[in-house]
């Protein structure tokens, strides 16, 4: 039984239509890349200099504040803009390629090397996830590429999982073998028919975990393992959160939310873009049988 | 938990089953012990994960910066009156000075003796501050597991049955957004909303200190403590599991025994739930299982936001401090947990889908 339909007709799919999530998302996610880009611009202040007394409230001078050394709360939130896009894309793209890797390839090739690579995604699923990302985000000490590099690997197998299943539901399709009893070699079935099969679950997977991605570097930087001299909304709520007392001044409507927001607007801008092209790629998801 | 010598005994077990195979007469016993086998096979294979975790969580330590006797002996903690001949004495203590291979063998045996070590902070034993903190978490994973399960089943037989109509694309659009949504910051939001502003539950804790109410009285308190921290827990849950529901009532839809059904006379109610539902309930077991990492995800962080005395805070603040024995128990509790659930997930869906056996 096929999980997914996809790909069996290459055509263009007449409800292309993008959906009102597809379109928020959309939005937020160019919202996201324009101030990331324009962060230079955009901002008030160097980030990471002292640029006044410490926890000032709101002014002319500093929009948002300062927090604890004296620096700029807008200023930081305008560049965690673009901290948080480079997790996102070097995440989802580190995942993805990993699944690839150990999902397509050796589901191609069959034989010991897909056994092998099954096996080694079900001991890759059974890892804790956290645990071994603090593990060996101490052990990186505060690199944030390391640990970027690290939530990519995690978001592999499941990935991968999803991939190898389709793949091997792609081989065993009549059509494949089709193309190549017709005299189709491997480059022809690769563009023909498993990229157009694969390439949009590729598409979702990356979005997805481009999304998740955010969501554990920020958590991870809230527990206290991130860059400390980084700028990164998630290392904002670590120092705001740190102080005693926050959420009985009012000082948290300046500092904790406007990082908060921010994390959970990029991360749902994924989510929703995700869940958006799910239907588009997959008809089967939506219409009824 | 002696995994290296479980690993080894599972190992010899299936060779010396592996030679003596392929020449009996009576094909249901040997099937039975081909069945054996494949069982054995994966047991040893799961026990082969638990022996490599237990290296990582014994190298993973030792190769951090920072060192435990530095944490001791550091400026702001209570203990800085170590100079160096009395940190050498510490790490000497400790065993900390030896080489790493004397390290490992000492632990591994330790281990085998289901001895996890003396804290380094706080001096008693891991086992017993891991012991002390395990209720709660479990109290918080189970809630959250059950509470998710409970209304992500529900959520996706309903959505599944009608498929493509309203409730099903209202169900997708809202556990589709709020799957991925940190909860480190979903609990930040609620507690600051529902226990600081509003004051109805309260902030931190499992329960209430220094207060001594009669046992129904303690049951509420801990209840209102844990309403927070397993709502949060259970929000990412229940997408999982309503997918995989609504995937498996999808599957099941168009199937000649529902049509059968329907030829009968059932009601809707019955169709859905007795009979599609039952048959789709099967990924659901190996789902839950697979969900217990994402399950310890959640409850560091969670239990970190609202400062929950459960095994998470422990990991935290053991990494914070650099305790090595505590970080080593903590992790191992957690990794082997996580894998005997995707253990007893196998043997489970064994047990229910007789065709994975066969």
């Amino acid at each position: 039984m096929s999980v997914v339909e996809v790909g069996a007709t290459p055509s263009r799919r007449r409800r292309a239509r993008p959906s009102v999530l597809m379109v928020m998302g959309g939005a937020v996610l160019v919202l996201l890349v324009v101030v990331a880009v324009l962060a230079p611009v955009l901002a008030a202040h160097d980030p990471k200099a002292i640029s006044g007394p410490a926890l000032e409230q709101p002014s002319a001078r500093h929009w948002l504040g300062t927090d604890i050394p004296g620096r700029d709360i807008y200023s930081q939130l305008v560049y965690g803009a673009r901290a948080s896009l480079v997790v996102a894309l070097v995440g989802g793209s580190i995942a993805m390629a990993g699944a690839i890797l150990v999902g397509v390839a050796p589901a191609l090739l069959g034989g010991w090397a897909d056994s092998l690579s099954a096996r080694l995604v079900v001991f890759l699923l059974a890892l804790p996830g956290l645990p071994l990302l603090i593990l060996i985000g101490s052990l990186a000490g505060n690199s944030r590429l390391a640990l970027i590099m690290v939530i990519g690997f995690i978001g592999a197998a499941p990935n991968a999982r999803i991939l190898r299943s389709q793949t091997l539901s792609l081989r065993q399709r009549g059509f494949i073998t089709a193309a190549r009893g017709f005299g189709g070699g491997p480059l022809y079935v690769l563009r023909r028919h498993l990229v157009p099969g694969l390439g949009p679950l590729i598409v979702v997977g990356f979005v997805n975990w481009a999304g998740v991605s955010i969501g554990l570097e920020a958590g991870l930087a809230f527990l206290g393992l991130g860059d400390p001299t980084g700028v990164s909304w998630g290392m904002m709520l670590n120092r705001a959160l740190s102080q005693p007392g926050i959420y009985y001044s009012s000082m948290w409507t300046w500092w904790v939310l406007p990082a908060g927001l921010g994390i959970a607007l990029a991360v749902l801008g994924f989510t929703f873009v995700g869940v958006g092209l799910e239907p588009t790629f997959n008809p089967r998801w939506l219409r009824a049988s | 938990m002696e995994a290296p010598s479980t690993t080894a005994q599972i190992d010899s077990a299936v060779t010396a089953s592996d030679g003596q195979a392929g020449k009996s007469r009576t094909p249901s016993w040997e099937q039975g012990r081909r069945h054996g086998q494949r069982w054995l096979v994966q047991l040893g294979g799961y026990g082969a994960t638990i022996f490599a975790l237990v290296t990582i969580n014994f190298l993973v330590p030792r190769m951090m910066p920072g060192n435990p006797v530095d944490a001791l002996a550091a400026q702001g903690s209570t203990n800085f009156t170590f100079g160096k001949q009395g940190q050498a004495a510490l790490a000497r203590y400790y065993g900390l000075d030896r080489p790493l291979i004397a390290q490992y063998g000492r632990y591994l045996s330790q281990l085998a003796h289901g001895d996890l070590g003396h804290s380094i902070i706080s001096n008693a034993p891991v086992g017993a501050d891991l012991a002390r903190r395990m209720p709660w978490t479990l109290l918080l994973i189970g809630t959250s597991l059950l509470l998710a399960t409970a209304i992500g089943l529900v959520a996706g037989v309903q959505s599944g049955w009608h498929r493509g109509r309203s409730v099903d694309r209202s169900l997708l659009t809202v556990l589709l957004s709020v799957r991925e949504f940190p909860t480190f910051l979903l609990g930040s939001l609620l507690l600051l909303f529902f226990a600081v502003k509003l004051g109805w539950l309260p902030v931190s804790g499992a329960e209430t200190a220094f207060s001594s109410p009669g046992l129904g009285g303690r049951v509420v308190d801990i209840g209102r403590h844990l309403l927070l921290p397993a709502f949060v827990l259970s929000v990412g849950l229940t997408a999982g599991s309503f997918l995989i529901m609504r995937a498996g009532m999808v599957n099941e839809l168009g199937a000649d025994y529902l049509l059968w059904g329907r030829a009968k006379g059932l009601r809707q109610r019955r169709l859905k739930y007795n009979y599609a539902a039952r048959n789709a309930l099967l990924p659901v077991v190996s789902l839950t299982a697979l969900q217990m990492g994402f399950v310890v995800t959640g409850d560091v962080l969670i239990e970190r936001v609202f400062s929950y005395p459960g095994v998470g805070n422990l990991i935290f603040q053991s990494i914070n401090s650099r305790d090595y024995p505590t970080i080593q128990g903590a992790f191992l509790f957690v990794a082997v947990s996580v894998i005997t659930a995707n253990a007893l997930a196998d043997l489970l869906y064994r047990r229910l889908d007789p065709r994975t056996s066969s």
